[in-house]
């Protein structure tokens, strides 16, 4: 390349001058070739399995590499089925790949792994008298994750600045197992801390058993009063084969309403005190949207119901919570735009109701507190309202209600120019709520049903607006300018900006 | 002082473009006409306000009087338990102040104890004002701005005596109530921990925390906590008020009862209370042998609390 000419002082001074456009071409290059030859070696691959994808095998041993920590009988539940001897019939090559691909990733989501578990196959030594023709050996090579991490940070959340510290003491036992110690200040949850003991069951990502403890003090400015909560609580998960998800847990909680402000209301001073929840809740989960912070298609569904008091769960708070929440977008094509067009139409609902109960085998029934009612209103629910600016309110307080239903239509648009792959969407949206408190009645489930009825009096509260979207892989950020259009006096809406963050918007 | 004058003079200056500039910043902030306009407009319907939760009190036309009492008492308008609250209670019923007990307990209390007095609710719409708590130590005030009759009596001799009350018998009585471990169990434990929750585990942690408080609050004052010593010093401060009260039928000779009868009947009444169920009784015996206090708690039990006994 270099004239034979030219005298060897330059050619040094050139080696020495390290031109970067020239190494950015290189690597450019370097980095273009080898994704060329992993290309080909893939093509090569899926050429050689194509080929062979029927060729029967049997997997005679796996081998998971760095995996020390890590117990045996742990790892056997997840490989023995995938073994010949196992099996009644042979894998095919393709069959094979497919079921150690799947406890790979079933691996990776124990969370003991670094990402990116490999996979590697070889032929027994034709030698070994213990082989037959069809065998395979699978070596699956993992890098253990630290045992014990500690995280520090802080948080900024819709209207809380908070400070946090996290402990997590990975695959305990060998089997997955964590704890996970948390302890966290702010300006609204003064403090909590937490401790979760969490085990995979039966080697299954998707079972699991959690026990957890945890004491806390949150301020609730909307109602004039501080919560302390200490308790401990069971919860066992689980998915089904549809790709649903159930949760069973129950909790014993001690709650206090103390540190009133100087104005809250006679119905807070009322609830101030000690009371005990003792209760077994279930929930249930249907996600099938393609984003979880701007869905474009798909649906959720959520149920949460929860038995309090009743009968052997005894307490001092009794009642039965249903809670519905539904979500569903559909894509709307745009006429002149080839394929998805990026706008989304979606819609929500949801509904709750307390249904109050007798404490044990009793028969007074007790009416629901401060601490169990529903709040509603707020950036993350019925947008133009300020946080629990719905529903009945005593005085500055926004003391809850035993029945709600809630419903938003959103208009999704991608920002123009910018396009439909950012996180980035303009959005118009109408929402409306009703908050109401059960009316006295002969019995109770007259003041329910009667409440119940009565969530279609007149116009819901409602309001409307429009504003910036920004879909953060950790949350959702909305700045909304809206307007209540209806209200119930007393109630709190919020007119001009609002902004919001949040995992689950209405 | 002429060479100050210009300093003076560029310090007004600086204010009026510093304010000339705040005046910038809040022109930038405030809301444009347009939108001040389309803000006029909503909400488009406002429905009368929702109806409060069931559990919320009913509004009354009269004062309430948080104090510690079992509901179906408040209701009655029975002796509280608490002797700080039968104070004022008997105070507040002496003067002639209308009002009804709610059973509470001190997470409501803007001061952290009871009792505390919520004003009446006049109309629908319930200012910030009539919000405000009243602690004990404005009753006083309170009763005589809302036409109760109220008998001022701040002689150095009611200082003494209310001073035995405030230390000699309210520290026997703490010993009593807390500490004799069968009256804790007979007497506190029903009244202050059942009633507060029914979970054994919370009643366990609250009896603790009761028993350390009343035990860290007669250590105040001492560094052992002689039994024999409180109860001694209870029995001359009955002894001293039986001598005060003599013959006459309320305490300082007056004609009508005041509040330091009121101090007096708040642990005379607790003590005399057969109902309360006292195991360990030293300390009532020592008031049950001074007849005319027996008699002053009568008295005031059947002026003031009607038809009980």
């Amino acid at each position: 390349m270099a004239d034979p000419v030219d005298s060897g002082d330059e050619l040094l001074e050139s080696l020495r001058k390290v031109d970067p456009k020239k190494v950015e071409e290189k690597a450019k290059e370097l980095a273009e070739r080898e994704a060329v030859h992993s290309a080909k070696a893939q093509q090569r691959l899926a050429e050689l399995i194509g080929t062979n994808s029927t060729l029967p095998v049997t997997i005679s041993s796996i081998r998971l590499i760095g995996a020390s920590h890590t117990r045996r009988s742990f790892l056997d539940r997840l490989f023995n089925p995938l073994l010949s001897a196992n099996q009644d019939r042979p894998f095919t090559l393709q069959e094979a790949l497919n079921e150690v691909g799947s406890v790979a990733t079933k691996l990776q989501r124990f969370d003991i792994y670094h990402p990116g578990i490999h996979t590697f196959i070889d032929r027994p030594s034709p030698t070994d008298p213990n082989s037959t023709v069809t065998d395979i050996d699978i070596f699956l090579q993992a890098r253990e994750r630290g045992r014990i991490s500690l995280k520090t940070g802080t948080d900024l959340g819709n209207v809380e600045g908070s400070a946090y510290g996290n402990l997590t003491w990975r695959n305990i036992f060998g089997g997955a197992e964590s704890l996970t110690l948390n302890a966290s200040a702010g300006t609204r949850t003064r403090s909590a801390y937490q401790a979760t003991f969490d085990a995979p069951i039966l080697s299954d990502p998707d079972t699991r058993a959690t026990i957890d403890v945890l004491a806390s003090s949150t301020l609730k400015p909307w109602a004039s009063h501080e919560e302390v909560l200490k308790g401990a609580g069971a919860k066992f998960s689980w998915a089904t084969k549809s790709g649903t998800r159930h949760q069973v847990g129950y909790s014993g909680i001690w709650r206090q309403i103390t540190g009133l402000d100087k104005n809250a209301s006679p119905t807070i001073r009322h609830d101030a005190g000690d009371t005990v929840k003792s209760s077994i809740t279930h929930t249930w989960l249907a996600d099938r949207r393609d984003h979880p912070f701007i869905p474009s298609r798909g649906y959720l569904i959520k149920t949460i119901s929860e038995i309090a008091g009743w009968g052997p769960l005894q307490g001092d708070v009794a009642f039965w919570k249903s809670e519905v929440e539904t979500s569903g977008a559909v894509p709307i094509p745009i006429p002149g735009i080839e394929g998805d067009s990026g706008v989304s139409f979606s819609a929500g609902l949801r509904a709750g109701m307390l249904y109050p109960l007798a404490v044990g085998f009793g028969s007074e029934t007790k009416h629901s507190r401060i601490n169990d009612r529903f709040q509603l209103g707020g950036p993350t629910d019925v947008r133009g309202f300020k946080i629990s600016g719905l529903g009945p309110r005593d005085g500055p307080d926004a003391v809850g209600g035993d029945v709600y239903a809630a419903g938003s239509a959103n208009l999704l648009i991608p920002f123009p120019r910018v396009g439909k792959d950012t996180p980035l969407r303009l959005q118009l949206f109408a929402n409306a709520g009703r908050l109401l408190a059960l009316k006295d009645k002969k019995t109770t489930s007259e003041s329910v049903y009667s409440t119940i009825a009565q969530l279609g009096d007149g116009i819901p509260s409602m309001a409307a607006g429009m504003g910036v979207v920004y879909a953060h892989p950790v949350a959702r950020f909305e700045l909304n300018f809206s307007l209540p259009l209806v209200l119930r006096r007393g109630e709190e809406g919020r007119k001009g900006l609002q902004f919001g963050v949040g995992i689950n918007f209405l | 002082m002429p060479p100050k004058q210009p300093v003076e003079k560029k310090a007004a200056d600086e204010q009026s473009s510093f304010s000339r500039s705040t005046r910038n910043v809040r022109d930038f902030f405030s809301i444009p006409t347009p939108v001040k306009h389309l803000f006029g407009l909503v909400p488009v319907v406002t429905y009368p306000p929702n109806q409060l939760p069931l559990r919320a009190p009913k509004p009354a036309r009269i004062p309430s009087l948080y104090v510690f009492t079992k509901d179906q008492d408040a209701m009655a308008g029975r002796p509280s338990f608490n002797p700080s609250c039968l104070k004022w209670q008997t105070f507040l019923n002496i003067a002639g102040v209308d009002h009804r007990l709610i059973s509470s307990n001190n997470h409501s209390s803007p001061t952290g104890s009871l009792p505390f007095l919520l004003p009446a609710v006049y109309g629908s719409n319930t200012s910030q004002d009539s919000l405000t708590p009243i602690a004990s130590n404005k009753f006083i005030k309170y009763a005589t701005e809302h036409g109760g009759k109220v008998e001022e009596s701040s002689s150095m001799r009611y200082e003494a005596y209310q001073s035995l009350l405030d230390h000699r018998i309210r520290n026997a009585w703490l010993y009593t109530l807390y500490l004799e471990p069968l009256n804790f169990s007979a007497v506190a434990y029903p009244l202050y921990v059942s009633l507060t929750s029914s979970n054994p585990l919370v009643r366990a942690s609250i009896s603790h925390q009761l028993r350390a408080a009343a035990e860290a609050e007669l250590l105040k004052h001492t560094s052992i906590i002689d039994t024999d010593d409180l109860y001694s010093e209870a029995d001359k401060a009955f002894e001293a008020l039986s001598i005060l009260l003599g013959e006459d039928s309320w305490f300082f000779g007056n004609d009508k009862p005041a509040l330091f009868d009121a101090s007096v009947f708040a642990y005379t009444q607790l003590l005399l209370d057969d109902e309360l169920g006292w195991k360990e009784k030293k300390l009532c015996r020592a008031l049950r042998s001074r007849a005319n206090l027996v008699q002053h708690r009568e008295r005031l039990l059947v002026r003031y609390f009607g038809d009980h006994e």
